[in-house]
């Protein structure tokens, strides 16, 4: 048995499962890097994700277009972002406060949104809301385990991983990144270096909002079909996790990213061994606590020592 | 010379932080009717009916006083929890974890043991209450050791402690005691643990008068006591505090201590006084409300203890709402949300925004002049 639970554990379907469920996390927390390097504080990802995952269910219900449907969800994440930063950045709301808001609100926003369209509580399954196509990649036939590993995903899946290199290309290798991370490590510094420390936050922000409606909208196109309440089940705090044990690095997110999703397929794979579901469901979890330990251990210097430095 | 004889609370009237605080709950009052009033039309319902069965549902009779307070009890308690935590600059968002490991613990203890009545709610409760405190101190162990930031760990904790209640209960308890049910829950607990009831044939229980308790300790504790400045002090500057003599370790413990024991003080009360059993799932969101609370209520317990029970009434009222219209009780839900927002916003900041660009503006016009030839006090 216990030899049999190992086997799973590396065998490829579960490595595949990890790449698929990795794609929302990816998007979202890649995108939210940005955000997290020019202010802190944004606690919001689950509420932007949630929205996200509406608004992607009900564009590709009205439209028949999947991609359509993303584009609702980014248009989602836009609108809330803007709330979110004209409160934060220009009326000076306490961050948290208003990300609370937003966490506690998405719940009760999407659910009436659910009641008032479709009439049903709960969840809503529809083939009207059209999911993304699988792309099917010939040249990957001949090789089983790069065939279960990588054909027969949507294209987002591949689109999250270009993405990836594509944040920490920009935040990295560019000038405008070269900016941002000023504006997060010295606003000061960077306004009277002739950066506007606003305009960076304004575009973070956008960003932020724009790929975790993309990343919400992953999940009701991805072949269910269907949207049901508080859908992302917490999702959005795996992301802000990553951000925060990636410390706003794409790569590093990325990496933490993949292994929360890691830790989410185990989920799925170990349900045939009739474990109980409550303790598999934890397993992302506990991964997110064991991580930031491990992270924690560097710190650790053998006495009590409390400093607003933290992880 | 000053009028002695006037009472402080009448000065205090005329305060502008006062002032201040009252443009807020009254803008915030009336967006949140504006904008009410949008979302209710949108859903084809009348927002004048609406809001009289609100009012209808929380004050309209014995039975419906009784439903407020049952449902203001929880807020105050958990409030309580986020204020002390926020006071001293710990972010505890696991109050909704610590609160479902608290009522798990006492409906363990309310079934499975047998104690003389007021000893069993007594045990019960305080049983509870410890369990909040172990809870919050793996991410405070954390926090003091690892320097990690205890508002991931604090989250993430919630998510574990609701899984693994609802794994105790159904894997453990409900086939130990042949408990038959569709729900996770476990058996009602015995007569003996139930806090009696304040308002008969209502769930309004004396849990109302601990949590009223709670509040005014929380408030004398911050205003007149030297532990209450210590704790303060912490939050503002730790460096200062260490300084002046304060054992910020120790403090520091305690902090997370009286947050996570409070906590687990209203998962207890929330089964001894409401549900007498602990049912998955039964908080929805109650957590983190209080944390949303304690900020709204500008982290002071009395004002705490009002904004609670709008609340409470909220929560009442919607119910009776959702029964005798086709709007949804989430509406009044998202309400409280946007109202929430309404209150955080910086008025003071925008009024002296304002105040300085006509100062500004006032300043140009006399330049004019003067380069005209005016004369210029």
């Amino acid at each position: 048995m216990f030899n049999e639970i190992l086997a799973t554990c590396f065998s490829s379907v579960t490595f595949a499962a990890a790449i698929r469920l990795s794609c929302p996390l990816i998007i979202g927390s890649v995108g939210g890097c940005f955000n997290e390097k020019t202010s802190t504080g944004n606690l919001s990802y689950e509420c932007f994700m949630l929205v996200g995952a509406f608004f992607g269910a009900y564009g590709s219900f009205i439209s028949g277009n999947p991609l359509i449907g993303s584009m609702v969800a980014m248009l989602s994440g836009v609108v809330l972002a803007v709330i979110y930063g004209v409160l934060v950045y220009h009326l000076s709301c306490n961050p948290m406060i208003v990300s609370l808001a937003y966490n506690t609100g998405a719940w009760a926003m999407t659910t009436l949104l659910l009641v008032n369209i479709w009439g049903v509580r709960g969840f809503y399954t529809d083939p009207a809301i059209v999911s993304y196509k699988v792309m099917d990649w010939a040249f990957l036939k001949n090789y089983p385990v790069l065939n279960t590993l990588f054909n027969n995903n949507i294209g987002l899946v591949y689109f999250a991983y270009i993405f990836a290199v594509a944040g920490y290309m920009v935040m990295y290798k560019t000038p405008f990144g070269l900016r941002l991370r000023g504006v997060g490590i010295n606003p000061k510094a960077s306004e009277s270096a002739g950066i506007s420390v606003l305009k960076y936050r304004w575009i973070c922000l956008l960003i932020m909002g724009i790929s975790m409606g993309l990343a919400g909208s992953y999940m009701p196109l991805s072949g269910l079909s269907m949207f049901s309440e508080n859908m992302t089940r917490g999702r959005g705090f795996l992301c802000l996790t990553s951000i925060l044990v990636g410390k706003g690095n794409p790569f590093r997110t990325t990496l933490v990213a993949i292994l929360f999703a890691y830790a989410s397929s185990l989920t799925l794979v170990f349900s045939t061994y009739n474990l109980p579901t409550q303790i598999l469901n934890m397993l992302p979890y506990i991964m997110v606590l064991v991580v930031l330990f491990i992270s924690g251990l560097r710190s650790y210097k053998g006495t009590v020592d409390i400093s607003n430095d933290t992880i | 010379m000053q009028n002695n004889k006037t009472p402080k609370i009448f000065v205090n009237l005329f305060n502008p932080e006062v002032k201040i605080g009252i443009l807020r709950y009254v803008i915030s009052f009336f967006g949140v009717i504006i904008l009410g009033s949008a979302l209710i039309i949108f859903q084809n319902e009348d927002p004048v009916n609406a809001a009289k069965l609100i009012l209808e549902g929380s004050f309209g009779s014995m039975t419906a006083i009784g439903n407020t307070l049952r449902w203001t009890t929880p807020c105050m308690l958990t409030g309580a929890a986020g204020i002390i935590a926020f006071k001293s600059g710990i972010n505890n968002l696991g109050i909704e974890g610590q609160m479902y490991v608290g009522a798990l613990t006492a409906a363990i203890v309310g079934f499975a043991v047998e104690l003389p009545p007021v000893l069993h709610v007594a045990a019960c409760i305080v049983m509870a209450g410890i369990a909040g405190v172990l809870w919050v101190l793996v991410p405070a162990l954390m926090r003091l050791f690892f320097n990690i930031n205890e508002y991931v760990t604090t989250m993430m904790m919630n998510f574990v402690a609701m899984l693994l209640t609802d794994y105790i209960t159904l894997w453990i308890i409900m086939p130990g005691f042949k408990e038959t049910s569709t729900t996770i829950r476990t058996p009602s607990i015995l007569s003996s643990a139930k806090l009696p009831t304040i308002i008969r044939g209502t769930s309004a229980s004396y849990g109302f008068y601990i949590a009223l308790f709670i509040c005014l300790f929380v408030y004398v504790l911050y205003k007149y006591t030297i532990k209450g400045y210590e704790l303060k002090q912490v939050g503002d500057n730790i460096k200062f505090a260490k300084a002046g003599g304060v054992n910020t370790t120790r403090t520091f413990i305690s902090i997370f201590v009286l947050s996570g024991f409070i906590a687990g003080v209203c998962g207890g009360i929330e089964v001894t006084g409401g549900y007498y059993r602990y049912i998955s799932n039964f908080s929805s969101t109650m957590g983190w409300d209080g944390i949303m609370i304690a900020n709204i209520s500008g982290r002071n317990p009395i004002a705490l203890i009002f904004v609670s029970f709008v609340w409470g009434m909220l929560k009442t009222g919607a119910m009776h709402m959702e029964r005798a219209t086709t709007l949804n009780r989430l509406t009044v839900n998202l309400l409280q949300m946007i109202f929430v927002l309404l209150v955080s916003i910086n008025y003071e900041g925008i009024i002296n925004h304002i105040k300085d660009k006509w100062n500004k503006r006032k300043m140009k016009n006399q330049m004019a002049k003067a380069k005209e030839g005016h004369y210029v006090q």
